[in-house]
C-alpha cells in the first residue's frame, strides 16, 4: 500500500522506500527508514507531513508515492518487508 | 590555572554538535553569550560560529565551537562536510554532542556515528524537562551507562545545567576514550573486523569510523583508501547475511542496525507514566497553519501584518476612524508618533498613526537635522530668475561648528560623509524591525512550515519550497539569503535561486523606492504605499518569470524530492533573537561607518574636483564627464542623464549609497528628479534598474563563494545586467508608449519557446552519443 493511501491518523509502518539512492540516505538520516511506524498527520494535494519517531517530517508527493506501507498489527518479517 | 590574566588562553576547546532543531543554537547562546563572533569556515561559505564560556568561580575557560546542525556523519551537503571534518580533525578537545530528549532515537542515530570517534564525548540531553511535563521520565544514569560516556541533563532554554555540564566537559578533557560501535556486534561484524585488520597500523587515527565508513560505502573515506578499494570490495561481497537481507545495500544495512540498535537498547530509557496524546499541541497548530487552503493565505497575512508594523505610515488604516486634522496641533515631539501634516486646503491628513518603523526611521532623522541640518527644498527662483526649487539648508551643529571653516572641508564633511552615513543609518531601524519579525517567525519554527506550504506553488516556477526561507531573507539582506541557499540540495534550483535573490527588493534598497514613491507622490499624485509595494511586486513577478526561463534553459525535467523536518513550535527565546539582531545591526553600522564613509568621500572628490585636481562645479566634474560618456547606453531607459547612472554605479558599493549619493549629487531627491527633466516612467524604470541589477559587492561576493566558479560568477552578472537592461527598458518604453506592450510580449513568448526548441535540440543531441563525432 503506498503511503498516500494511508488515512489520517493511522499508524502504519514502513515496508519499503524505493526512492533513489541519494533521497533514501536523507530518510534514513531524518529516521524514516523501513520498519518504523509512520503516521500521515497531514495531506495537501499529496504532499504530507509524517510523524515518525516522535518527529514531524514534511516531504512533497514525489518523496511519499515511493514510501510503502503496511498496517501495523499485522506480523510480517523483515525479510518479506523487504 | 595560574597564569597571569595577560596570559590566560582558553583551557578546553569544544565542538558543539547536533541534529538541526535540537536546541544547538540555544545552548551555544547561553553558553557563549555576547562573546559569539561569526566567521566562515576556511574554503566554504558554511557559518562558523565560535564563542567562550567563562565561569568566574573556577576561573574556567572554554572555547565553543558551534557545528552546523547534521543528522549523520556521512556527509552529503558542505555543512555534514564540514562538521566531520572538523571532529575528525581533532582540533577540539571534547566533542559535546547535544540531544534532544523528546526526539531520542533520531538523535542517538548521530549520537552512534560520533561514538565511533575515540574522542572524549559529553552527551548534553537537552528537553528533559519538557518530557516531564508530558508525564514521561528519563533515567540519564542508564542512558549514561548505555552510551559509555557523561550525560548531563539540561534546559538549553532555561539555562538550567549548564554549570554541571562545563564541569563534566573539563573532567573529560584528556581522558582517553576508546571508539564503540554498536554495530560491530551484529550481522556487519565479521566485515567490519576484516577491514579494520585491513587497515592494520595505517595512518589513521580513527580507525574503527574509517573502517565503519568503508563498510557502509562512504565516498569521503573510500577516496583516502582508493588502494585498498578491491580488498573492501572483496570483503563485502563475502557476507551473505547483508546479501540476503538487504540485497547487498550496505548503506540501507548500515542505517537499519544503527536503529535497531537504539530501538533494541534505548527504548526502555523513556518511561511513561500515561500513554502519550497521538496528536500534540504542535500538531494541532499544524492542523491550521498549514492547512492546504488556509496555509497560504494565513502566510500572506502575517507577511502583510510584518510589513505594515515595518513600514506603514498609516498605523492599521486607523485614519478612517480618526477625524481628519486630529493631530494638527500635536508639537514636535508627538509628530515622532503620528502624522502632524494638515492639508488646509483640503482638509485632510494629520490624523494617522505611525508603525513602529517609521516612528523609529524618524528618531534617526530628528538626530541627522539635528547634528547636520536640514534641506528644505522650497519654491524660489534659480539663477536666471526663473521659478524652480531651490535647497536650502538650515542650522546642524556641525555646519554650525564649520562656519569658518574653508569650503571644501565644510563640504566634505557635511555633503560628503555625514549625508551619507545618515542617509544609511536613517533606514537601519526598518531593516532591523523586518530582520527581528523574520527572526522570530524563523525562532517559532513557523518558517519550515512556509517551504511546506509555498513548495507546491514554488515547483510550479522551477524552484522548491527550499528556494523560499533564502529568498524572503533577501527581503532583509542578500547576503544571508545567498548564504541560506547552502540547504538546497538540487544544485541547479541552488544556482537559480541565488540568480535571483536580487530581485527580493533588500532592506538597503527601500529607501530608494520610499525617497522616490515620495517625490512621485508629489508629481503625479501615486499612493507612496502603493509605489513601494509595487516595487516588491515587479521584482517577485520578474522573479517568477526569469525562474521559468532558467528553468526551461536548463532543460532540467521532473522536480526534486522536499523533505524536512518540522521542528516542534515553541515561544521565540528573546535571547537568541537579540543576539542575533545584534549581529546585523553590528554590521549595518560597521558598514555605515567604514564603506560607506569612505566612499562618499570619494565620490564627493568625484563630484567637485575635475581630471586636473581643481575644484569645479558639478557640471564639469569627473563623475559627470564619465557618466556622460554612458548616457547613451542609458537613453532607451529613460534615464540617459550622468547623475542617475552614477547614482546607480555608486549603488554597487552598497545600494544605501543610491539615495545618499543622490543627496550629495542634488541636496534632495526632490530636487535631484525635477532638475533633471526625466519623465515619470523613466524614474520608474531608474527604481526597476536598480532593483534587477547587479546587487552590491558584499551581495556578488556571496553569490561568488556559492556559485563556486569565476565563470557561474561572470554568468550571473551578465544575467542581472541583461534582466535590469531590458525590464527597465519595457518599463520606460510601455510607460511612454503603451503600444510597445506587444512588442515585448512577443520577445518574451519568443524567448520562453526559443528556450524550449534549443533544449529540445539539445537533449536530442544527448540521446546521440556520437553527436560531436558525427561533426
Amino acid at each position: 500500500m503506498q503511503l498516500l493511501a494511508s488515512p489520517i491518523g493511522k499508524k502504519v509502518k514502513i515496508a519499503d522506500v524505493t526512492t533513489d539512492e541519494k533521497t533514501k540516505n536523507r530518510l534514513q538520516n531524518i529516521g524514516v527508514i523501513v520498519g518504523s511506524d509512520i503516521t500521515v498527520l497531514q495531506s495537501n494535494f499529496g504532499d504530507i507531513i509524517v510523524k515518525v519517531r516522535d518527529c514531524r517530517v514534511a516531504m512533497n508527493k514525489d518523496v511519499a508515492k515511493h514510501i510503502l506501507v503496511e498496517a501495523v498489527n499485522e506480523e510480517v518479517t523483515t525479510d518479506e518487508a523487504m | 590555572m595560574k597564569k597571569s590574566r595577560q596570559m590566560k588562553q582558553c583551557d578546553i576547546k569544544v565542538a558543539l554538535a547536533g541534529n538541526p532543531n535540537c536546541g544547538k543554537t540555544t545552548l551555544f547562546n547561553a553558553l557563549t553569550g555576547a562573546t559569539a563572533h561569526v566567521g566562515n569556515w576556511t574554503g566554504v561559505t558554511v557559518e562558523k560560529l565560535q564563542g567562550t564560556y567563562k565561569d568566574k568561580k573556577s576561573d574556567l575557560t572554554i572555547d565553543i565551537v558551534d557545528l552546523p546542525g547534521i543528522y549523520s556523519l556521512s556527509p552529503y551537503s558542505p555543512e555534514e562536510v564540514v562538521s566531520r571534518d572538523y571532529i575528525l580533525s581533532q582540533d577540539a578537545d571534547v566533542i559535546l554532542n547535544i540531544i534532544d530528549a523528546t526526539n531520542l532515537q533520531r538523535n542517538l542515530y548521530l549520537t552512534t556515528q560520533i561514538l565511533e570517534i575515540g574522542l572524549p564525548v559529553v552527551v548534553a540531553l537537552n528537553m528533559a524537562d519538557c518530557l516531564r511535563a508530558n508525564g514521561e521520565r528519563i533515567d540519564v544514569k542508564a542512558l549514561s551507562q548505555k552510551l559509555g560516556v557523561p550525560v548531563v541533563a539540561i534546559s538549553a532554554l532555561k539555562q538550567k545545567g549548564l554549570k554541571e555540564l562545563m564541569q563534566v566537559v573539563k573532567e573529560q578533557k584528556g581522558v582517553k576514550r576508546e571508539a564503540v560501535s554498536f554495530i560491530s556486534s551484529g550481522i556487519l561484524k565479521e566485515s567490519i573486523d576484516e577491514v579494520m585488520l585491513l587497515l592494520g597500523d595505517s595512518n589513521t587515527n580513527h580507525k574503527l569510523f574509517d573502517s565503519v565508513k568503508l563498510v557502509e560505502g562512504d565516498k569521503l573515506t573510500l577516496e583516502k583508501y582508493q588502494s585498498i578499494a578491491t580488498q573492501i570490495k572483496e570483503i563485502k561481497d563475502k557476507n551473505q547475511e547483508v546479501k540476503d537481507k538487504y540485497k547487498g545495500n550496505y548503506e540501507t544495512c548500515v542505517a537499519d542496525q544503527r536503529y535497531q540498535h537504539i530501538n533494541d537498547n534505548f527504548s526502555d530509557v523513556i518511561t511513561a507514566d500515561k500513554e502519550k496524546p497521538a496528536v500534540s499541541k504542535s500538531d494541532k497548530a499544524d492542523k491550521v497553519l498549514t492547512h492546504k487552503f488556509w496555509g497560504i493565505p494565513i502566510f500572506l497575512l502575517i507577511i502583510f501584518a510584518i510589513f505594515h508594523l515595518t513600514f506603514s505610515e498609516n498605523l492599521f488604516y486607523l485614519s478612517a476612524v480618526i477625524p481628519d486634522g486630529a493631530f494638527k496641533d500635536a508639537g514636535p515631539v508627538a509628530s515622532l508618533f503620528v502624522d502632524t501634516e494638515y492639508d488646509e486646503e483640503e482638509e485632510s491628513g494629520a490624523n494617522s498613526i505611525k508603525s513602529p518603523g517609521v516612528f523609529l526611521q524618524g528618531l534617526v532623522e530628528e538626530l541627522a537635522e539635528l547634528v547636520n541640518g536640514e534641506r528644505v527644498v522650497e519654491d524660489g527662483f534659480d539663477d536666471n530668475g526663473e521659478p524652480a526649487q531651490v535647497v536650502e539648508e538650515e542650522g546642524g551643529w556641525i555646519p554650525q561648528l564649520l562656519k569658518n571653516a574653508p569650503d571644501w572641508a565644510n563640504g566634505v564633511i557635511c555633503d560628503g560623509v555625514l549625508a551619507g552615513v545618515f542617509g544609511v543609518l536613517s533606514f537601519i531601524p526598518q531593516i532591523m524591525l523586518l530582520f527581528l519579525f523574520l527572526t522570530i517567525l524563523e525562532d517559532t519554527g513557523y518558517m519550515a512550515r512556509v517551504a511546506f506550504i509555498m513548495d507546491r506553488a514554488f515547483r510550479r516556477i522551477g524552484l522548491s519550497g527550499k528556494s523560499f526561507m533564502p529568498l524572503l531573507m533577501c527581503f532583509g539582506c542578500a547576503v544571508p539569503g545567498i548564504m541560506a541557499t547552502r540547504t538546497i540540495e538540487n544544485d541547479r534550483e541552488r544556482r537559480s535561486t541565488i540568480l535571483l535573490a536580487p530581485f527580493f527588493s533588500c532592506g538597503a534598497k527601500s529607501p530608494i523606492w520610499y525617497a522616490f514613491a515620495a517625490v512621485l507622490a508629489t508629481t503625479v499624485g501615486w499612493n507612496s504605499e502603493l509605489t513601494v509595494f509595487g516595487m516588491y511586486i515587479i521584482g517577485i513577478v520578474v522573479a517568477m518569470i526569469a525562474s521559468l526561463i532558467l528553468k526551461k534553459i536548463s532543460g532540467q525535467k521532473g522536480v526534486t524530492p522536499f523533505i524536512m523536518e518540522l521542528p516542534t513550535y515553541h515561544t521565540p527565546q528573546f535571547k537568541s533573537v537579540t543576539i542575533h539582531i545584534w549581529q546585523k545591526l553590528k554590521h549595518f553600522v560597521f558598514r555605515a561607518g567604514t564603506v560607506i564613509a569612505a566612499s562618499t568621500i570619494i565620490i564627493w572628490y568625484l563630484l567637485n574636483f575635475n581630471f586636473k585636481f581643481q575644484m569645479v562645479g558639478e557640471e564639469e566634474c569627473i563623475l559627470a564627464t564619465v557618466g556622460g560618456w554612458l548616457e547613451w547606453l542609458f537613453k532607451p531607459l529613460g534615464f540617459g542623464d550622468w547623475k542617475y547612472i552614477v547614482a546607480t554605479v555608486t549603488g554597487l558599493v552598497a545600494k544605501e549609497e543610491v539615495v545618499s549619493s543622490i543627496e550629495v549629487l542634488a541636496g534632495s531627491v526632490e530636487a535631484f528628479v525635477s532638475k533633471s527633466g526625466v519623465t515619470t516612467a523613466g524614474v520608474v524604470s531608474f527604481m526597476a534598474f536598480n532593483l534587477l541589477t547587479v546587487p552590491c559587492m558584499a551581495a556578488v561576493g556571496a553569490a561568488s563563494g556559492e556559485l563556486g566558479s569565476p565563470k557561474r560568477t561572470a554568468l550571473a552578472i551578465l544575467f542581472w545586467i541583461l534582466t535590469s537592461y531590458f525590464v527597465s527598458m519595457m518599463i520606460y518604453l510601455v510607460g511612454t508608449y503603451w503600444w510597445t506592450v506587444f512588442i515585448f510580449a512577443l520577445v518574451i513568448a519568443i524567448i520562453i519557446v526559443g528556450a524550449h526548441f534549443i533544449n529540445k535540440k539539445r537533449f536530442a543531441k544527448d540521446d546521440m552519443p556520437n553527436a560531436k563525432e558525427i561533426k
